[in-house]
């Protein structure tokens, strides 16, 4: 289908750069419309990889709640609360199962199961104060490398924003979705 | 865009009072506090509001300052919506009026007033109250009037004297810079500012609050942590009732946050959101105005020091070295402070605000700035959206702070 979204895109930042703006008048409206402008030039560098962005994401968080799970059920018998959110994630894998080729699902499916296991990794993590001290340092350690991932992916999704004063050590977004031969990595 | 990836989402976008009288129990927050974010949830459901329509103000603003004044000859012109500003509408107008010596004169104001809903919900009379506790002690606007219901102008709202001088001086790039984050000023600059913003923020420190009517203001005990429960209550809040994504970085520092409270010996006026963008100069380079008190609490000077410290927030010198403020290096913002107020740096406890501010910076940028702009409640929408950008590198560093202080 033509044209591609990218077309679309140039296409709305050129008019608003060289029609509207300089044909504005009111200060603030400027201002407004040079912020529409630079969001439209940072929806080009990022549209194409929201999917894979998202079906990264997914592997990781199921990765890491099975994980915390299995470490988890391997210190030996946990309080009720922790219980039950690792039954809430064992009922949310029967939805969205690890096994399961997630890449034939629509944006949507996978953006709400995302959702979900963001949801319940950050109710384990509150109830750390609940975990046993070696049960809670274990715990902590398999994440932080997670944090580590996740964090540095999301910096570099928001790179071309042009908040970040280390933008220049921050790698593109494709370098970390893409391996050299261009596959997703982690996929299996 | 009204979809609802989880109960969580829906709950947040649909508030019942069911659900809101659970957040209000959860989180600790001072009373005002409660009740402005109480107030934003009730009208979370409510439709759209249009931001650029602001000709409906003209009138109400010409009946409320009549009444207010009682002068029914009085006349409001050139009302105008100011550029730049990131949580309230901000305008602008001239009263033609009698002054308090009976002469006519035309009087430059401007409008402060919250839009449908804000990326940092407060409560119009409590920063009328710590602007007027300022007046006098530390150079802001001078308050005349205050709506802080929204009766009279349609949302809550201060008026204030227009104070004419430069926010942000011209650019490397002649870009402007959203909210003054990573502003750039010639060294001439640096040196005329840099000694008297620090002096001002140790001003503002002194400030003997208990003299003041701040009756808006919950009054911590000294040498409790009580300051930094509802500090830390109303972020956490923030962060609760508006994220869009939950986030595990996020959480993480939450606890830390709440396992590591240091005791508030002594506390002073913090003013919240001290940095470059919120300040003001004359043609004499001398700083005239101190902006954007709305997030005022009583606690700990750390606070205002981290903040104003923040890496994100301060634009580079010369050599690309980032300056606290975009005025001077860190370690000499914090010497100087400690020569101007008589307070010592404890760098225990400024290391656990720079965590705090971090996570306020990725409240506010990635949670309610995106909130407001999904709910379509302000004027600045795409602004809203494109700011998420800073909440993610906050993010980024407050991971990255964690790893190193745990």
């Amino acid at each position: 289908m033509t044209p591609e979204i990218e077309q679309f895109l140039s296409g709305m930042k050129k008019t608003m750069e060289e029609v509207v703006l300089p044909n504005l008048t009111d200060r603030f409206a400027q201002e407004q419309a040079g912020i529409v402008a630079a969001t439209l030039g940072f929806l080009s560098t990022i549209h194409d990889k929201v999917f894979h962005y998202e079906l990264f994401e997914n592997r990781e968080y199921k990765d890491i709640l099975q994980d915390v799970i299995s470490g988890l059920e391997n210190s030996g018998e946990q309080e009720n609360d922790i219980q039950e959110v690792i039954s809430k994630i064992n009922k949310h894998f029967s939805k969205d199962r690890p096994e399961d080729q997630s890449a034939l699902r629509p944006y949507a499916f996978l953006r709400a199961s995302n959702e979900t296991m963001r949801e319940l990794l950050c109710e384990l993590i509150q109830l750390q104060p609940a975990m046993p001290a070696d049960t809670r340092a274990q715990f902590e350690a398999r994440l932080k490398p997670f944090f580590r991932s996740l964090e540095t992916r999301e910096r570099s999704w928001v790179k071309g924003l042009g908040f970040d004063p280390e933008a220049d050590q921050q790698a593109d977004i494709a370098e970390l979705l893409y391996d050299e031969k261009g596959f997703l990595r982690g996929g299996k | 865009m009204n979809k609802y990836y989880t109960d969580t989402l829906a709950k947040r976008a649909q508030p019942t009072p069911d659900w809101i009288a659970q957040v209000r129990a959860r989180f600790p927050v001072e009373k005002a506090i409660d009740e402005v974010f109480t107030r934003k949830l009730k009208n979370r459901t409510q439709a759209p509001r249009q931001g650029m329509d602001f000709t409906r103000l003209q009138q109400p603003l010409l009946h409320f300052l009549r009444e207010q004044t009682g002068q029914t000859d009085l006349d409001v012109r050139n009302l105008q919506r100011l550029s730049g500003g990131a949580s309230k509408e901000q305008f602008s107008f001239t009263l033609d009026w009698s002054n308090s010596s009976g002469e006519r004169e035309s009087l430059p104001l401007m409008i402060r007033m919250d839009p449908g809903e804000s990326i940092v919900e407060t409560h119009r009379l409590r920063e009328c109250q710590v602007l007027k506790a300022a007046w006098g002690e530390v150079p802001v606007p001078e308050v005349l009037w205050t709506d802080p219901e929204g009766e009279h102008l349609g949302q809550p709202a201060l008026i204030a004297g227009f104070l004419e001088g430069t926010v942000q001086p011209p650019q490397p790039d002649n870009d402007e810079r959203m909210s003054g984050v990573g502003l750039y000023f010639k060294p001439d600059l640096r040196a005329a500012l840099a000694d008297q913003f620090v002096k001002i923020l140790a001003d503002i420190h002194a400030i003997d609050w208990r003299k003041k009517d701040l009756s808006t203001f919950d009054a911590p005990p000294a040498n409790s942590v009580r300051a930094m429960q509802t500090s830390l209550g109303l972020w956490e809040r923030a962060w609760y009732e508006d994220t869009l994504s939950a986030h595990p970085v996020m959480e993480r520092a939450a606890l830390w946050l709440r396992e590591n409270m240091p005791t508030v010996n002594e506390p002073v006026l913090v003013h919240g959101d001290y940095r470059s963008g919120n300040f003001m100069y004359d043609v004499d380079l001398k700083i005239n105005a101190i902006f954007d008190w709305e997030l005022a609490y009583l606690g700990d000077y750390h606070d205002d020091l981290a903040w104003a410290s923040l890496p994100i927030f301060g634009g580079p010198d010369e050599h690309g070295n980032t300056l606290a403020s975009s005025l001077m290096p860190t370690e000499e913002f914090l010497k100087k402070y400690e020569q101007f107020s008589g307070n010592r740096v404890d760098h225990d406890k400024l290391r656990y605000y720079q965590v705090f501010s971090f996570y306020k910076i990725s409240v506010i940028a990635a949670a309610t700035s995106i909130r407001v702009a999904y709910s379509r409640k302000t004027h600045l929408d795409a602004m809203m959206n494109f700011s998420g950008g800073i909440g993610y590198v906050g993010i980024s560093q407050l991971n990255r702070l964690l790893d190193a202080v745990d």
